[in-house]
């Protein structure tokens, strides 16, 4: 009985040691956003600010258009999210539930290009979007993204699990496949078009490379890029920069310990059929 | 209902459309350009010239020497942390979600952002990380401005950020366990080392697996936090540079398109291969 | 006009894309008004004839027409008919109120709200779910749910009500008792419907008629009592029945039937049952159990191994050439187990098939 508890111990410790490792760098970013400079870089490094710096906000926000930036990327995630979610449910409701030739051949090719890696493809989608004088513009940031395979592929695993009696009955009475889309499918899949909603929202918001190649003008960057940009201007004032990543992080930070369950479930189911 | 329902092309349309033009195009399109050199708006047809360049490049062969040394590094340490991370939460201690909520949280937030905090951890002078190891009376190196720590910083960082998904997948998998199996084993008055070794383990070959290829896929895309560490740089010198910071550069900076997509294709090419080596591997497991 | 073919399937086939026939030239008709039960084993097709019917399945060759008129090229909604499955295919976000009221409320039958659910609780109230209107699928029971499935499927007031084995969920009393229900509710309602089982007890008890099904191919196609009366061939005569039919292996030698421990005159059968002229070789020679009657002088003379007792009757089970055979007899029979007993057949009652199946008498 007593060498159970010692290995229970033993585990709270080295949990406890990884989850200080894992939160640090969170709770610093924080806490060193409110601290002064000489704070953020004294030796014995300073653990709580002596009084919460939050002048360093408004200098952030004077400094780059961190409003601007967050708009940006609020507008991109949202119409990626919500275009993509409706692309890729129309495309798994037809792989599931409608019969058609060619239904193998478009299954193989899109299982094929879920392997490709986006960083394979992004230069010369970089390159298409340039010629189509897209260049700094919100259609440029998003058009690549308005559908997505891969949650195309999670929908149809989600819609292959609700019974075919459900879409045969709905046929018998009398419902449209768009009626059927709507008022069945879309309300009995909502945690799973929810789940999908919300990883693709967070990625979007983490965008980094692809709004880096399509983007140089200040006013059209999102929030990762605005931040390295702030980061190489702002040098040496660390706790500006930690105010900033604050900002960039913060709001993905919350979503998540709302719809902590949702998320988590989400990744788990998506990654291992993949 | 009939037969061959052509209205599925209706609702597959945008998809199709979408994917033709900036999934399936793109490929091609890159390997043509591999074969031609010159700006993007004057290419001229050179046939291999570009890989013969890319392989006498010492540039590209410290690029891809970096990425592999990063992928086989990390990944086995990454995978063995979050194992034992994983089987601790799931097997000795309440609070399971909390942990897990907890040890998630660096897959939903941004690398740029967190790698310009570890920019600060990592500092030589006033980073905690040193302040730590000045306490155990450990070297405290210059994580960040010595070229060759560049490579250990980024694979440091990169173990953090790659906790995350393993653990969460990890954890499914072993809850997927059927408990009864350790219900049986309890009987017959196996240790809890036995068990984990005889049960645990051989049932999460599979996901063990996906989770080697995931993460070696993954890390031979490593562009992002290295960028964010040493602020826009591969690193003093280029010392850390990647595959895909070799191909941003010669693709945005020098302005050579031809040569990024030669090593984009060779990068594409090692990617592909990795995964139909866990093709091949998940085929052995399901087939025993 | 087509009171009497209200539903005709004219050289019905469908074949499946990995080539497998699943159904196999069927021709049948029901009379409107009536409730035809499709019956068969598991997998002889009776749902790929009902799915046709319904037009979820389109049929490789043949023709399909309702009230006359060719329904193969309609689509589903537009076929006037109602559909039960197997799993009910409630859906599960919604009330049982806007289950049922969902047909009105899409496509071209499209009608106002309040319109709907008028005519959802007129049908409510006949199958007597009104009580958990508000409530959802999930809740109910099992017969619950079958009857909102019901309700769901009248609603739209269709010619035909099609359902597939409708019961098969349901506990065993409770199958009893819905299915009463259900030839009550479709004969006051005046619906035509075919009904998919595989329970010939349930076929007998509900139906008008029955269609029996094996392999794709019409079996019967007649009166309940006929399939167990005059079985149209071997498979008939084995499906039907309960216990089931015994059955004696026999050759035709010299005017006389002969197994392997008895022989009979093919002159002590009833000569006007005979179908044709049998040439000699080998036959089967069925008979119901209740038609096997211990005698002082039978047929043949068995050693019973067990006997089973069913409420009223009694089952004398024996062996006979290595196959189970069951003889019915009244509760009073005093005959146990060890018992030899000498058993007479009703020859009147018997059939002979041929070794294809074919009946000859």
């Amino acid at each position: 009985m007593k060498k159970v508890k010692v290995g229970v111990i033993f585990a709270y410790l080295i949990l406890a040691i990884f989850a200080i490792i894992t939160v640090y760098p969170f709770i610093y970013m924080i806490l060193g956003g409110l601290m002064t400079f000489q704070e953020t870089t004294k030796i014995p490094p300073t653990l709580w600010p002596k009084s919460p710096q939050w002048s360093n906000y408004a200098k952030v926000f004077a400094q780059a258009p961190f409003a601007r930036y967050f708009l940006n990327t609020l507008i991109t995630a949202s119409v990626t999210t919500i275009i993509s979610l409706f692309n890729s449910l129309l495309g798994a409701f037809a792989m599931v539930n409608l019969r058609f030739k060619g239904k193998g051949v478009v299954q193989v090719i899109l299982l094929s290009l879920l392997m490709v890696p986006g960083e394979a493809i992004i230069f010369t989608n970089y390159n298409t979007i340039a010629q189509m004088g897209l260049l700094n513009t919100y259609v440029g940031l998003v058009l690549p993204f308005l559908t997505s395979i891969f949650y195309m592929y999670y929908l149809q695993s989600y819609f292959g699990s609700i019974s075919p009696t459900i879409y045969k009955a709905s046929m018998i009475d009398g419902a449209s496949d768009w009626e059927y889309i709507w008022k069945i499918l879309v309300p009995m899949s909502r945690g799973g078009l929810f789940t999908v909603g919300l990883l693709s929202f967070i990625s979007g918001w983490n965008s980094f490379l692809w709004p880096l190649l399509v983007t140089n003008e200040d006013s059209m960057r999102l929030l990762n890029n605005g931040l390295t940009a702030f980061a190489s201007d702002a040098g040496s004032e660390t706790q500006l920069q930690l105010a900033a990543a604050t900002l960039t992080v913060l709001p993905i930070l919350i979503l998540y310990f709302i719809f902590r369950k949702q998320i988590i479930r989400g990744v788990v189911r998506n990654d291992l059929k993949g | 209902m009939k037969q061959n329902q052509t209205k599925a092309w209706l609702f597959l349309l945008p998809t199709l459309i979408l994917v033709t033009l900036f999934s399936i195009y793109p490929i091609l399109r890159a390997f043509l350009m591999s074969l031609q050199s010159g700006s993007l708006i004057s290419l001229q047809w050179t046939g291999f010239s570009n890989y013969q360049y890319i392989f006498h490049d010492p540039e590209f062969w410290l690029s891809i020497k970096n990425t592999i040394l990063y992928a086989l590094i990390s990944v086995p340490i990454a995978l063995a942390i979050s194992i034992m991370l994983a089987w601790l939460i799931f097997s000795k201690v309440k609070h399971q979600s909390f942990f897990e909520t907890t040890f998630f949280m660096p897959y939903v937030t941004s690398t740029i952002a967190i790698g310009i905090v570890f920019r600060y951890i990592f500092n030589g002078d006033y980073g905690m990380l040193n302040f730590i190891l000045r306490i155990f009376h450990l070297p405290a190196p210059n994580w960040i401005d010595d070229p060759s720590m560049s490579l250990a910083t980024i694979i440091i960082f990169g173990i953090w950020t790659s906790l995350a998904f393993n653990i969460v997948i990890l954890m499914g998998a072993l809850r997927n366990i059927d408990p009864n199996y350790y219900t049986i084993a309890d009987m017959y008055g196996a240790s809890g080392t036995q068990k984990f070794w005889r049960i645990t383990m051989p049932q999460l070959v599979p996901t063990l697996a996906f989770l080697l290829t995931m993460n070696i896929i993954a890390a031979f895309k490593i562009y992002t936090s290295v960028y964010a560490l040493f602020n826009g740089q591969a690193g003093v010198g280029n010392s850390a540079s990647t595959a895909v910071f070799y191909i941003y550069n010669k693709f945005q900076i020098v302005g050579t398109p031809g040569v990024a997509m030669a090593a984009t294709v060779v990068l594409f090419l090692i990617i592909l291969f990795v995964t139909f080596l866990q093709r091949k591997m998940m085929k052995k497991i399901g087939g025993q | 006009m087509s009171n009497e073919k209200f539903v005709e399937v004219k050289n019905l086939r469908k074949v499946y894309d990995n080539g497998y026939e699943a159904i196999k030239d069927v021709s049948f008709s029901v009379k409107k008004g009536d409730l035809v039960c499709l019956l068969g084993p598991s997998g002889c097709g009776k749902t790929t004839i009902l799915n046709m019917l319904a037009g979820l399945l389109f049929p490789t060759s043949g023709d399909i027409l309702f009230d006359g008129k060719s329904v193969v090229k309609t689509e589903p909604k537009d076929r006037q008919i109602g559909y039960v499955f197997q799993n009910y295919a409630l859906y599960p976000h919604m009330t049982v109120l806007q289950n049922v009221m969902f047909p009105l409320t899409v496509g071209k039958n499209k009608i106002a709200k309040d319109e709907a659910e008028k005519i959802a609780r007129k049908y409510m109230e006949l199958t007597q779910i009104t009580d958990f209107a508000n409530q959802r699928p999930g809740s109910l029971s099992g017969g619950q749910q079958q009857r909102v499935a019901i309700t769901r499927a009248l609603v739209q007031e269709p010619k035909i009500l099609l359902m597939d084995e409708p019961l098969s969920n349901l506990d065993a009393r409770l199958r009893l008792k819905i299915r009463e229900e259900i030839r009550a509710l479709v004969k006051k309602v005046g619906i035509t419907t075919l009904f998919v089982t595989h329970d010939q007890e349930e076929a007998l008890s509900i139906g008008d008629k029955i269609i029996l099904f094996n392999d794709g191919v019409i079996q019967q196609d007649d009166m309940g009592q006929n399939f167990y009366l005059e079985p149209n061939n071997y498979f008939v005569a084995n499906f039907v029945g309960n216990p089931v039919i015994d059955n004696f292996e026999v050759e035709l030698k010299d005017g006389k039937l002969v197994g392997s421990d008895f022989a009979i005159d093919l002159a002590d059968f009833d000569q006007d049952r005979f179908k044709k002229n049998l040439d000699e070789g080998k036959y089967t020679l069925s008979i119901r159990p209740e038609n096997l009657k211990p005698v002082e002088h039978g047929h043949l003379s068995v050693k019973i191994e067990d006997v089973e007792l069913i409420g009223r009757e009694r089952i004398l089970k024996f062996e006979h050439d290595n196959m189970q055979h069951r003889c019915l007899v009244d509760l009073e029979q005093p005959i146990k187990a060890e018992d030899q007993v000498e058993l007479q057949l009703r020859l009147d009652r018997a059939f002979i098939f041929t070794p294809e199946g074919e009946r000859v008498y």
